[in-house]
Formats: C-alpha cells, sequence, structure tokens
C-alpha cells in the first residue's frame, strides 16, 4: 500500500525545503536544516516589518481564494486599537476533492508550520493560535500534535498558544466564516459578511484566517527575502511555488512543488509521466471539483491565476485530476454535484435546494429520462445558484456542472438521444456510489435521498 | 445619547434620509420600498441572510446583495427587483427554489391568505413549476408539542423559529438538525417543546410549517376579524389581539407593543383561552336551596334574591375583590356596596401600594440596564412572564443581573432596574425603599418594578378606593360576603371567610369553584369578554375590548340595575362608568383617549386613594441551617389554565427545588425523595437543584405545597422513615 | 462527578471561558466511549457542557463523523469521490460489500464492522483511499479486501 509521492519538482525547495524523502518530524530533524531560524530573526523585527514583507513578497492564499496574505494580516487592527485578544485560525479542514497538500505539510514538515503561525502571530501580535484540521485526519493530527508539542517544550511558542481544534466531518468548515462557527462549538453554518474576521472572527474577536500552505510559506518568503520571492514563478501575481495534488488517471501521481506558471501539459506529462497507458486525457478536474474543467485544447496554459483566469479557470488549491478517455462527463458531473449536495450547509435557499435539483438533473441526463430542455434548465439552474448564495459552495457546485454541459454538449445529447448512458459499465465512474446516509435521521420517504 | 448622524440613501431613484445604520430593509420602507424577506426579523438579533428573498443590487458592489444584512451609509444606490433586471432575477430565483419542496396545499393550509410566502408567490412567483423531480417529503404534521403542530414539508428553513428558542427565550429546544437538503426543524427525541413562550414561534413562522394546534381548520382568513385588545391574565398586560369568528374567540395573537411585550407573548395569554368554552361554564344564575343544592333560576329572580341578602346585610358586607375585574367593575361594585350600602370593607389577595409610582419606568428601559437586581424569590417567569424576557436581553446586551441590592455590585452603574418577584414585596414598598436608598429616584433609566399576582389589583383598588369618600369602622360581623370573581373564590382566606359569613354571593366564571358554599352564584365574564380598562405592572392604563359574546349579561348592566334599587346611578356600560372614575384617579381622560398602544402616564391622584389594608408580616429571614419554603403560583395553574387540555402538559411537575448548598448539606441528590414537613404536616417530593437558588430557600409549586410554608425541616424520605 | 465529566471540564479550559468550544471535543470523547451518541450520551454530554441535549444533537447531526445509530466494533470508510472513483473506488466498495454481506451504511449482522462509503479524505493520489477503523489505509485495491477484513477480525 504505496506512499504518497511528495518531492521538488522544479524550482527551488521552499514549503519543502530540507526534505529528502524522510519526514521531518522531530525538532532537531527541522533544526537540522535551518528550522526555526526565521522565527528568531522575524521576532528580532517589528511586528509591521514582517506584515510588509510578506507584502512585497506578495504571497497569495493558498486555499482557494488567492487573497493577498500580507494584506489581510494587515487589516487586523493592533492590540493598542483595540481591546480584545486577536486570534489565529490556521485552516488545516482540506477537504476539497483533490486536495492533500496540508496533509503532507503536516505528516512531513510539521514544524515549519508551527514556525509560520508563530512568524504570524508575531506580525499581527497575537498570542492565540487555533488550528482547526479535519476531523478525518488522524496521522496528521498526531504529527502536528508532537511537533507543537516539541516546540513548547523546547521553549519555543514564547508565550504564544498553539491549540489544535479537530473538526468531525464537513467540507463546508473548511468556509472561513463556517470555520469559525464551528470552532466556537456550533454548526458550521458560514455567516454572512461583514463584518469580516479581521474585525470580528472567532469570539467576535479581530481573527486572521489562512491555509496551511500559505503559513507554512511565510518562513521560506522570509527565507529567501520578499524581493527574491516576488521574482519566483509568474510575477507579479503568482509569485513563488506552490504544492500541486496531480491525481487521476495519470503515471506519477502526487504532491509536486513547483513554481507557478508550469503548464498543465508540462506537469502532466512531464513530471506527472502522462496518461497511463494507451489511453488519452479527456478532461482535467483544474483547481479542485468546485471550479470548471478544462479541456485537451488548454493544456498549454501557465497555472497562474492570471493565465487561468484569463480562459475562465481557476488555480484553486493547485489541484490537477487528470481524466481519461473512458470516463462519462455525465457521471463526473452527477458525482460532483452529489458531493456539492451533500455537503451544503442548508442554510441558504438556493444551494441547499439547487444542488439537490442539479442531482436529480444530472441523473435524468445518465438515466437517458430527461430532455434538451432539461440540459437548458440545468444550465438555468446553475445561473440562479451563481452569485445569489451566502457562501460560495454554491458556486461551487454550479460552475463544474455549467461546464460540463456546456463543453461536453455532445456527449450529454447522446445520453438523451440513446436514453441512457452511451458508456454503458465501461465508464470508470460507473454506478459509482454517493454517500447519503449521514444526514438522514429523520423519517422521509426514501426518494427524498435523491 | 447624541442624536445619530443622518445619511442620504437613494433606493430605486428615490431619496431618503435616514440614521446612520439604519437597517436596509427599514431604509426602504421609508422611501416607500418594499424589499421581500422571509428570514429577515430584527427582533431575533443580528440578520443571518439565509433565506436570500432581499437580494438587492448596490452600486460598486459586484455581487447581488442580501439587503437584510445591509445597513445605511452615506450616498449608497441601491436597487430593487422594482428598478434592476439583475436583482428581480435573483428574487425570481430564490422564490422559485422556495417553492421547489413547497406543497400546492395552500387551499387545506391555516396559514393560506394570510402567508408571506403565498403574497409573495402571487406577486412575483412564477406561474409554473419547473421542478419535475420528486419533492422531499416528510411525515406530516407532526406535533412538537399539544399547542404546536410541525409540517416539515411547508418549512422553507429561514431558522427564525430556531433563533428565537436560541436567542430570545433562550431554552434551547427547537434546533435545527441534519444538514443541506436534509435539514429539519426538530426537538430532540421528538420531546415537547416546553416553555412559556413557545408559542411565538406559530407567529414567526412565514409559512404554515408551525401552526397552532387549537387553530386547525378553525377559520379563513375572510371569516375572521382581529380585535385589538390586552391579556388579562398577569399584570404584564402584553397587547394582543383576539382572532374572532361567529362572536367567539379563535386565536390569541400578539400586537407588538414596543413598550411592554416586543410582540412576544407566553402561551398561558394565547392558549388559555379556550377556558371560554369550559364545560362547567356558567350561563344561569343559581340558588342554593336547602337540602337540594343548588338549582338554576332566571336573572330576574336572582337579581330579586341578590337585593334581598344585600338589604339584610346593609352595612355589613364585605367584598372580596379577585383583581381581575375591569377598572369600571370594581368602581360600580364599590358604588353599589360603599354608597349604596355603606358597606366599606374589601379585600384584595394581595397588598397594593403606590409607592413606586416615584420610580416609574416602561418594561423596555429594562433592556437598557446596565444593572439589573432582581428581588424575591418567585421566578420572574411564573409571575410576569415576558419580563424575564426583558431581563433575558438586558443580559445579552451585557447587563448584570444581580440577586441582591448591593451597592458594592452596583458601584457606579448608571442605569439601575430594581424588581421585586415574590412574597413580601408589600404591593412595591419595599423595593421602593431598596430604590430609595440607592438614589434612583428621577435618574434617567433608572427605576423599580414590582411583579404582583393581579392582573388588575391596582386598577381595582384605585377605583373602589375612588368610589366613595366616606368610611366606616369595621362591623363586628359578616352579614353577606360577595366574593368577586374566580381568584377571589379560590382563594383559602376567602373561603375562610365564607365560613364566618351568613350569606355569601359569588360572581364566577366556573360551575366548580364556588357549588360547595355559595348562597347565590351569578355567572361573570372573561377578560375576553368584556369593554373596559387595566392597569398594568407598570402603572399603565390600557384599554380591554369585548371581543366576543359571553354567554351571559355583562356585569355592568345588572349591577347598574341592582345599583337602581338602592338609589345609586350607575352607568350600565364601561366608558359611562370610567368617566366617572377618570375624574377621580386618571385626570380626565376620556374613555376614547385610553389608546390603543397605552402610552404610560402617571397618575398622582391615585396613590391617594390605594385602599391601605393592614400589612402582613414580613416573611421571616431564615438563620443559618434554616430552610424557608416559598409556595409559589406557577404561570401554568389557575381557574383557566386547569381548563385547556392542550396546557396540562406545561404544568410543572411535582417537585422540590433546592439551591446546591442545601442540597450537598443534607447529601440531597437531584431525583431524591425528600420529606418537607412543618408544625405536624408533611409532603414527600422529588428532589430537583438548582445552581441559581439562594442558600436558605426551597421552593415548591403551590399546588403541590398543600399549605406549606415558612420555615420548615427538609431531609431525605429514606432518612426519616428510618 | 463523573470521570467524563471532569474530562469535558479540562477540555473546556482549552478555550475562553463561557464559550461553547468544547462542544466538538466533547461530543467526540463520548462517541469514543460508546462507540455512537445514543441519546444517554448526548445528554451527558450536555450535562457536562451546561447546555441543552437539543443543542448537543443539532450540532452532533450537522457533521459527518458523529454516528447517531449504534454502529459496529469496527468501521470501514470507503472514499467515493472522483478521484479514487477514476480508479477504481467501485471496485473496492463493491469487494467490501461482498465480503460483509452489507451494503454501504449498513452494519454486520455480528455487529462486528459498519461500512461506509465517504467523500474524499484527502488521498487522492493513492486510491482507493479506505480508512479503517479511521486509520488510512492508501492504494487499495479489490484484492486487498480480504486481508484487511481478516486483520480486523483477528
Ligand atoms: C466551500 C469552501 C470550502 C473551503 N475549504 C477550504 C479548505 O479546506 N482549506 C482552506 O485552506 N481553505 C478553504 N476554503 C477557503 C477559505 O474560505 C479561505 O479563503 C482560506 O482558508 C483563506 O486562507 P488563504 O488566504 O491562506 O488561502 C474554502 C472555501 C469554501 C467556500
Ligand atoms: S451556499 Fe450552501 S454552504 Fe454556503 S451558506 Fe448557503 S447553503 Fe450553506
Ligand atoms: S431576508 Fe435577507 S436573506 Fe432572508
Amino acid at each position: 500500500m504505496s506512499e504518497t509521492t511528495v518531492r521538488v519538482a522544479e524550482g527551488p525547495a521552499l514549503v519543502l525545503a530540507g526534505y529528502e524523502g524522510e519526514p521531518l518530524r522531530s525538532l532537531d530533524a527541522y533544526r537540522a536544516v535551518g528550522g526555526y531560524a526565521q522565527l528568531e530573526k522575524a521576532r528580532a523585527e517589528d511586528p509591521q516589518a514582517v506584515i510588509q514583507q510578506v507584502i512585497e513578497s506578495n504571497l497569495r492564499g493558498r486555499g482557494g481564494a488567492f487573497f493577498p496574505t500580507g494584506r489581510k494580516a494587515s487589516f487586523i487592527p493592533t492590540p493598542d486599537k483595540i481591546a480584545k485578544p486577536i486570534y489565529i485560525t490556521v485552516n488545516a479542514d482540506e477537504s476539497e476533492p483533490g486536495t492533500f497538500k496540508d496533509r503532507e505539510i503536516m505528516l512531513k514538515v510539521p514544524h515549519r508550520l508551527v514556525e509560520g503561525c508563530l512568524i504570524a502571530a508575531h506580525a499581527i501580535q497575537s498570542r492565540h493560535v487555533y488550528i482547526y484540521i479535519r476531523g478525518e485526519y488522524l496521522e496528521e493530527y498526531e504529527s502536528l500534535q508532537g511537533a507543537v508539542d516539541e516546540a513548547r517544550e523546547a521553549g519555543i511558542l514564547g508565550g504564544v498558544e498553539i491549540v489544535i481544534h479537530r473538526g468531525a466531518g464537513a467540507y463546508i468548515c473548511g468556509e472561513e466564516t463556517a470555520l469559525l462557527e464551528s470552532l466556537e462549538g456550533k454548526r458550521g453554518q458560514p455567516r454572512s459578511k461583514p463584518p469580516f474576521p479581521a474585525i470580528s472572527g472567532v469570539y467576535a474577536s479581530p481573527t486572521l484566517i489562512n491555509n496551511v500552505e500559505s503559513i507554512t510559506t511565510v518562513p521560506a518568503v522570509l527565507a529567501v527575502g520578499p524581493e527574491e520571492y516576488a521574482t519566483i514563478g509568474a510575477p507579479p501575481d503568482s509569485t513563488g511555488t506552490r504544492l500541486f495534488c496531480l491525481s487521476g488517471n495519470v503515471a506519477r501521481p502526487g504532491v509536486y512543488e513547483a513554481p507557478h506558471g508550469i503548464t498543465a501539459r508540462h506537469l502532466i506529462y512531464d513530471i506527472g509521466g502522462g496518461v497511463p497507458g494507451a489511453h488519452t486525457l479527456k478532461a482535467v478536474m483544474m483547481g479542485g471539483s468546485s471550479f470548471p474543467v478544462m479541456t485537451p485544447d488548454d493544456l498549454e496554459t501557465p497555472l497562474d491565476a492570471d493565465s487561468l483566469g484569463k480562459k475562465g479557470y481557476f488555480i484553486g488549491s493547485g489541484v490537477v485530476t487528470v481524466i481519461d478517455e473512458r470516463t462519462c462527463m455525465v457521471q463526473f458531473a452527477l458525482r460532483v454535484a452529489q458531493f456539492y449536495m451533500h455537503e451544503s450547509c442548508g442554510k441558504c435557499t438556493p444551494c441547499r435546494v439547487g444542488t439537490r435539483w442539479l442531482v436529480q438533473l444530472m441523473r435524468a441526463v445518465e438515466d437517458g429520462t430527461a430532455t434538451e430542455h432539461d440540459l437548458e434548465l440545468t444550465l438555468d439552474v446553475c445561473d440562479r445558484i451563481i452569485g445569489k448564495c451566502l457562501c460560495v459552495l454554491g458556486d461551487s457546485a454550479a460552475m463544474p456542472v455549467a461546464s460540463c454541459v456546456t463543453k461536453f454538449r455532445d456527449e450529454f445529447r447522446e445520453h438523451l438521444a440513446h436514453g441512457g448512458c452511451p458508456f454503458g459499465e465501461d465508464s470508470q465512474l460507473a454506478g459509482l456510489f454517493a454517500p447519503t446516509d449521514q444526514h438522514a435521521h429523520t423519517p422521509m420517504a426514501a426518494e427524498a435521498l435523491a | 445619547m447624541s442624536t445619530p448622524e443622518l445619511v442620504r440613501v437613494t433606493i430605486d431613484e428615490r431619496e431618503v434620509h435616514v440614521p446612520k445604520g439604519t437597517g436596509l430593509v427599514e431604509t426602504a420602507l421609508a422611501a416607500g420600498v418594499e424589499i421581500p424577506v422571509f428570514c429577515y426579523e430584527p427582533r431575533l438579533g443580528p440578520p443571518v441572510g439565509a433565506c436570500r428573498m432581499c437580494l438587492v443590487e448596490v452600486e460598486g458592489m459586484p455581487k447581488l446583495q442580501a439587503g437584510c444584512t445591509l445597513t445605511a451609509q452615506d450616498g449608497m444606490v441601491v436597487k430593487t427587483a422594482r428598478t434592476s433586471t439583475q436583482a428581480a432575477e435573483g428574487q425570481d430565483a430564490t422564490l422559485e427554489f422556495i417553492l421547489v419542496n413547497h406543497p400546492l396545499d395552500c387551499p387545506v393550509c391555516d396559514k393560506g391568505g394570510e402567508c408571506p410566502l403565498q403574497d409573495l408567490t402571487f406577486r412575483y412567483g412564477p406561474g409554473k413549476t419547473r421542478m419535475s423531480f420528486e419533492k422531499l417529503t416528510f411525515e406530516k404534521p407532526i406535533p412538537i408539542s399539544p399547542t404546536i403542530a410541525l409540517d416539515r414539508e411547508r418549512c422553507i428553513l429561514c431558522y427564525r423559529c430556531t433563533r428565537f428558542s436560541e436567542t430570545v427565550s433562550e431554552d434551547g429546544q427547537l434546533i435545527a438538525a441534519n444538514r443541506g437538503a436534509m435539514s429539519v426543524i426538530t426537538t430532540f427525541e421528538d420531546l415537547p417543546y416546553t416553555g412559556a413562550f413557545t408559542g411565538n414561534v406559530t407567529e414567526l413562522c412565514p409559512v404554515g410549517a408551525l401552526l397552532p394546534t387549537q387553530y386547525r381548520f378553525e377559520a379563513r382568513p375572510w371569516e375572521i376579524v382581529d380585535v385589538p385588545t390586552v391579556c388579562g391574565l398577569c399584570p404584564v398586560g402584553c397587547n394582543v389581539y383576539a382572532t374572532v369568528r361567529e362572536g367567539k374567540v379563535k386565536r390569541i395573537l400578539s400586537r407588538n407593543h414596543p413598550e411592554i411585550d416586543e410582540g412576544w407573548i407566553c402561551d398561558k395569554g394565547r392558549f388559555a383561552f379556550t377556558h371560554l368554552r369550559a364545560d362547567d361554564r356558567l350561563a344561569q344564575p343559581l340558588r342554593r336551596v336547602h337540602r337540594r343544592g343548588l338549582e338554576q333560576i332566571s336573572w330576574e329572580d336572582a337579581l330579586d334574591e341578590a337585593e334581598r341578602l344585600l338589604r339584610n346585610a346593609r352595612g355589613r358586607i364585605v367584598t372580596a375583590l379577585s383583581g381581575s375585574e375591569t377598572v369600571e367593575q370594581a368602581y360600580a361594585l364599590g358604588k353599589l356596596m360603599r354608597v349604596g350600602l355603606d358597606s366599606h370593607q374589601a379585600m384584595l389577595p394581595e397588598e397594593v401600594s403606590g409607592a413606586l409610582d416615584a420610580y416609574r419606568l416602561p418594561l423596555s428601559a429594562i433592556r437598557e440596564a446596565e444593572v439589573v437586581v432582581v428581588l424575591g424569590e418567585v421566578p420572574v417567569v411564573e409571575r410576569a412572564p415576558v419580563v424575564d424576557l426583558w431581563i433575558r436581553a438586558a443580559r445579552r446586551n451585557g447587563a448584570r443581573i444581580l440577586d441582591e441590592a448591593d451597592e458594592e455590585a452596583i458601584g457606579g452603574a448608571a442605569r439601575v432596574v430594581l424588581l421585586w418577584s415574590g412574597p413580601g414585596g408589600r404591593g412595591g414598598e419595599t423595593v421602593a425603599q431598596v430604590a430609595e436608598k440607592l438614589g434612583l429616584a428621577d435618574r434617567d433609566g433608572c427605576g423599580a418594578f414590582y411583579l404582583p399576582e393581579t392582573p388588575n389589583g391596582r386598577g381595582a383598588a384605585d377605583a373602589w378606593a375612588a368610589c366613595c369618600d366616606e368610611e366606616s369602622a369595621e362591623s363586628a360581623s359578616i352579614g353577606l360576603l360577595v366574593v368577586s370573581g374566580d381568584e377571589a373564590a379560590a382563594n383559602e382566606n376567602v373561603r375562610a371567610l365564607a365560613e364566618q359569613a351568613e350569606a355569601v354571593i359569588v360572581l364566577s366564571m366556573f360551575h366548580g369553584l364556588a357549588a360547595g358554599w355559595a348562597d347565590l352564584i351569578l355567572p361573570g365574564t372573561s377578560y375576553l369578554e368584556r369593554d373596559g380598562t387595566f392597569v398594568n405592572l407598570e402603572g399603565r392604563l390600557q384599554r380591554l375590548r369585548r371581543t366576543a359574546t359571553p354567554p351571559c349579561p355583562d356585569e355592568l348592566e345588572w349591577l347598574a340595575e341592582l345599583a337602581a334599587r338602592f338609589g345609586v346611578d350607575l352607568a350600565p356600560y364601561a366608558a359611562g362608568v370610567f368617566a366617572e372614575v377618570s375624574q377621580r384617579v386618571y385626570g380626565g381622560l376620556a374613555f376614547g383617549e385610553v389608546g390603543e398602544r397605552a402610552p404610560l402616564r402617571g397618575y398622582p391622584e391615585a396613590s391617594e386613594h390605594i385602599a391601605r389594608t393592614p400589612l402582613p408580616r414580613a416573611a421571616q429571614k431564615p438563620r443559618r441551617g434554616e430552610i424557608r419554603l416559598v409556595a409559589y403560583k406557577p404561570l401554568f395553574s389557575g381557574a383557566a389554565v386547569e381548563r385547556v387540555a392542550e396546557l396540562q402538559f406545561q404544568r410543572p411537575q411535582p417537585e422540590l427545588e433546592l439551591s446546591a448548598e442545601d442540597a450537598r448539606r443534607k447529601r440531597i441528590t437531584p431525583g431524591d425523595m425528600v420529606t418537607v414537613g412543618a408544625n405536624g404536616s408533611a409532603i414527600t417530593l422529588p428532589a430537583r437543584v438548582n445552581r441559581r437558588l439562594r442558600p436558605g430557600i426551597a421552593r415548591v409549586g403551590l399546588e403541590h405545597a398543600s399549605g406549606l410554608g415558612g420555615i420548615v425541616e427538609i431531609a431525605k424520605a429514606a432518612e426519616v422513615l428510618a | 462527578m463523573t470521570a467524563f465529566h471532569d474530562e469535558v471540564q479540562e477540555l473546556r479550559k482549552l478555550y475562553p471561558e463561557g464559550t461553547r468550544s468544547a462542544v466538538l471535543p466533547a461530543l467526540r470523547l463520548a462517541q469514543e466511549r460508546h462507540g455512537w451518541l445514543s441519546r444517554e450520551a448526548i445528554e451527558e454530554v450536555a450535562g457536562a457542557l451546561e447546555l441543552t441535549p437539543a443543542y448537543c444533537y443539532s450540532v452532533a447531526s450537522f457533521y459527518d463523523m458523529f454516528r447517531l445509530e449504534p454502529v459496529g466494533r469496527h468501521t470501514i470508510e470507503v472514499c467515493t469521490n472522483v478521484c479514487c472513483g477514476l480508479v477504481n473506488a467501485q471496485a473496492v466498495l463493491e469487494a467490501f460489500e461482498r465480503e460483509l454481506g452489507v451494503r454501504p451504511g449498513e452494519t454486520t449482522s455480528d455487529g462486528e464492522v459498519t461500512l461506509r462509503a465517504v467523500e474524499c479524505l484527502g488521498g487522492c493520489s493513492t486510491p482507493t483511499l479506505v480508512a479503517v477503523d479511521r486509520r488510512y489505509r492508501q492504494s487499495v485495491t479489490p484484492d486487498d479486501v480480504p486481508a484487511i477484513l481478516a486483520e480486523l477480525r483477528a
């Protein structure tokens, strides 16, 4: 039962610096590769100066929204301006299908995440860090808790308390305000913004929320220096490296650190060894399951926010999932829709109702009971979800489904003409089961479980 | 407070100026524009932006915004569905999604015709549905309590009801379970939703998902009228509507008086009205005939009989008031007895005092207080339910809630409010003294309240006092005891007096109460069947309306007739009587001016007229180690509640509340059977430990106290037997 | 007071006073003890946190990892999201169904094993990911299934 491949594919080793195949779990191992040196350096500096360096590096969020990390930190009021404690919450909920990088950070270089937390704490003058880790991550939790305890015993925390808060299975808790609600012991339902977390986050206090990779990159930024970092990757906007999550029908799946701007083709074929067997690439789940799928003609697109944006794609959490020609895209759209229906928190109407409707529509197409009109209806339902919801999950369900309907229209039509799935049992996703049991604790007719 | 800065907002090309921070929904209304909402309800705390019905276009913002979550900022330019196609599309989208799972059963839905969803669908909704798949289906309707039914298929998950339970009544019982499309409203393990305020969720629900069981299939909107009146079941005097069909009350709804109830009413006020139709409700007078018990007689005969009894006892008549009479009834009765029959002696179930008139505040001021001191040992919710909600609101606002007037703790607080809830309050004198000690008089936002046991004791006392200036010495014997109303009829002291009286006339709604000991029983009306006025615990004069036709004549009619026989001139209708009272008590205020939403006026003349009944000795303080038993009248008790089947589940369990310290001292754990004894008699009840109860105090519902009170012995039942 | 009560008080200390943050940890603790969250378990949690059972149930029912019905001594959780699906998760799930004779969401009649299909567990590059009593097994194929179960039952 093989391990995940985790390595620096090209460019400088930043997030994974010092990792040569042996996890740097112990403090000594991490110190041996220069661990915690950046923390010392940062603590010697004025907090504002640290934030300034992150701003100059133009490091952007790796959690999906790609928001400038330094600027977000600069929104946090300084202690002299507010009488409340200031919090940092690290988003380790990693539940976006296709994403498995934060997990490897916590397994391979946990101390670098701790170091990042402590630098951030110094920068915004916070003494309270909560790391919200998805509940399913057990080994990851143990590894990270070990690092935190070791750091505490070694007196590295310097008065900062780091608490690892374990989730309990809810994708939505990765959404920053849902995370805060969950951390407060409530149902993980997003809050309406404003107020923004920087002003009123957890416990109604100023709160900085960052993804694991973003925080872990901070020490690297200080190590190479902001000016240098800003030249790596695809400046000006997509600077530095990121951990690409390569999976699906590809020869060498894994987590690869590489600079922004390498092309999808380069990642999939040169680094990932291409599509195994005699198969051909049909589509790419680009950025995560929340975004439009990429078609082969766009493989030359450099993997940076701007280049992808121009073609209507998103870099998301660095997901690149290869889908080969044996896959029915209706089944893909159906399964994706089922995921979002299952994960919708149920707070706002368009998402709660729309995701279930999309599942019913996709199933009808797959079964061949739908009509051409249903394809139009699907696009319209997607349109009626996008931009109308309380958080972005609704959009995340609608965008991939809509992209499949538009980009693979003929395949969808075939289902209608053929009165069912033309692939029969041969599609890789044929009959793929979607969990529904979790939230049906209430007497209702079976068909309610879409 | 500084006057808030005004900002200019443009809504659908109309300019309005509102205070900065005003909700956008309210701002739009000020501009005459309606932004449709479902989940938005400011009384439930900050907006949640869940239903997405209120989507609007805001200049400078890329996406549509949930209007309910925005506040007015200067220069803001907003376009609603009326002027923005984008917003209109958003609104259509939300409405279509809401209707996807909503059943088409409006014709058989009690909400039909007064349903926000139905109205909005009618105004903006899609003609036909595009959803051709199975809707979500649930078991329906399911009772979440004997008074409320839940239809999960109609529910649109606006979370109003759960937010009420979480943040207003703070009972944490009505919740959302599961996630996403499977989300449902429910209680834990389907236990009944219990508490003083549960019924409010039936009014908060914007669809027909949460409905009162009493109203099921009772009426259609076009057959009913909602008559504005005031609840007469407790001294708060919440403003309500009585929904009336063919002269019968079908439902009680709140009628938001922002200073008194903010639109919340308790379940007693909402659901107890069916006692009007109780099986033992009296319509005909009854007379005791020797050995043959009671016989029905005509009203003519009844009045002749009453006249006879009154004449025989001239000068020796004692009147026992209930404190639930209207001001007018008390005045009419008083004038007959005092002017017509020279019998000035009256008693009320409790002491009344004007001592608090110097510390008057609207109840809503409690929410703004920095410190709220709650004195006395009876839970506020049991005496004046809605006051409990104001105290909770104060706590959420950051106020400190204390249980003793500790000057240290109160410290430099600017706004201090005192409340007395329990025995020893002496009609407000005690708390008035505390207020004086703290120097609260004429301090902005400071004041004091006494929570009486009777809904209109103050009004009745003032009226009785005002109707005649003569006084007379107490006569040695009681020739006739006139018992006015069911509270008096149920009162032990009154029963005791009846023993001594040569004859007894009882005015009562129900056969059960006086059948055993009255010589003449005259059927009475309910607060829902009377025109007149009440004075609530704020000292606020309010207007009651006759919402339903009683099975018997109005008291004022036959009192006037009877009075005439003794040469006393009385108007047979409330307006006339009030005119007379008003001259003496309410500064000549006209009946018509009392007001639909009455303001809090001061009545300087009133206090002078107060009947000074002898003060009962203050309850003795328990010495170290001693425990004093407080037997209180629970909210869900009394003649009305006892006659409403749906409310029986709300009545308190027989149990003894103990403070944590006393429980520890006596090695009593929750659920233990304990024996409570005093001078000979004893009762045995299961124990409940209440961390908030002060040591030295034990508490039990009156109906379970069997007469015990004062200092008692408490021990584990087992140990007593041993 | 019970040991559970005391442990919950310890958990509360990790968070500011007067907050409800210990609800998830406390529910997890209760589930680790009883295997699932029975009515009594939820009442115990509520008691220790001074919250209503209804509130704790409302929270518990929101999250996938809290079980509100009895479960087997062991749980097998198979990721059936697209990444694993592309590399035959369905076959792995079916192998477990065959070997155990239960459908996803069900427990074997001897009360030993509960089989579940779950959403992406974050092991997409080593499909199929299977969590055996919450421990991840990567790159599981249908052929591995008998061995995994043998191990469990051993
Ligand atoms: C439905 C949803 C799920 C999300 N899941 C995650 C997640 O698992 N991890 C994460 O870091 N960010 C996630 N995000 C993004 C967060 O909301 C937030 O933008 C991010 O954590 C900010 O950190 P960053 O600026 O460092 O990227 C999610 C967003 C949405 C709308
Ligand atoms: S968009 Fe979906 S997940 Fe987000 S708040 Fe609305 S219902 Fe919840
Ligand atoms: S009224 Fe604004 S979202 Fe519900």
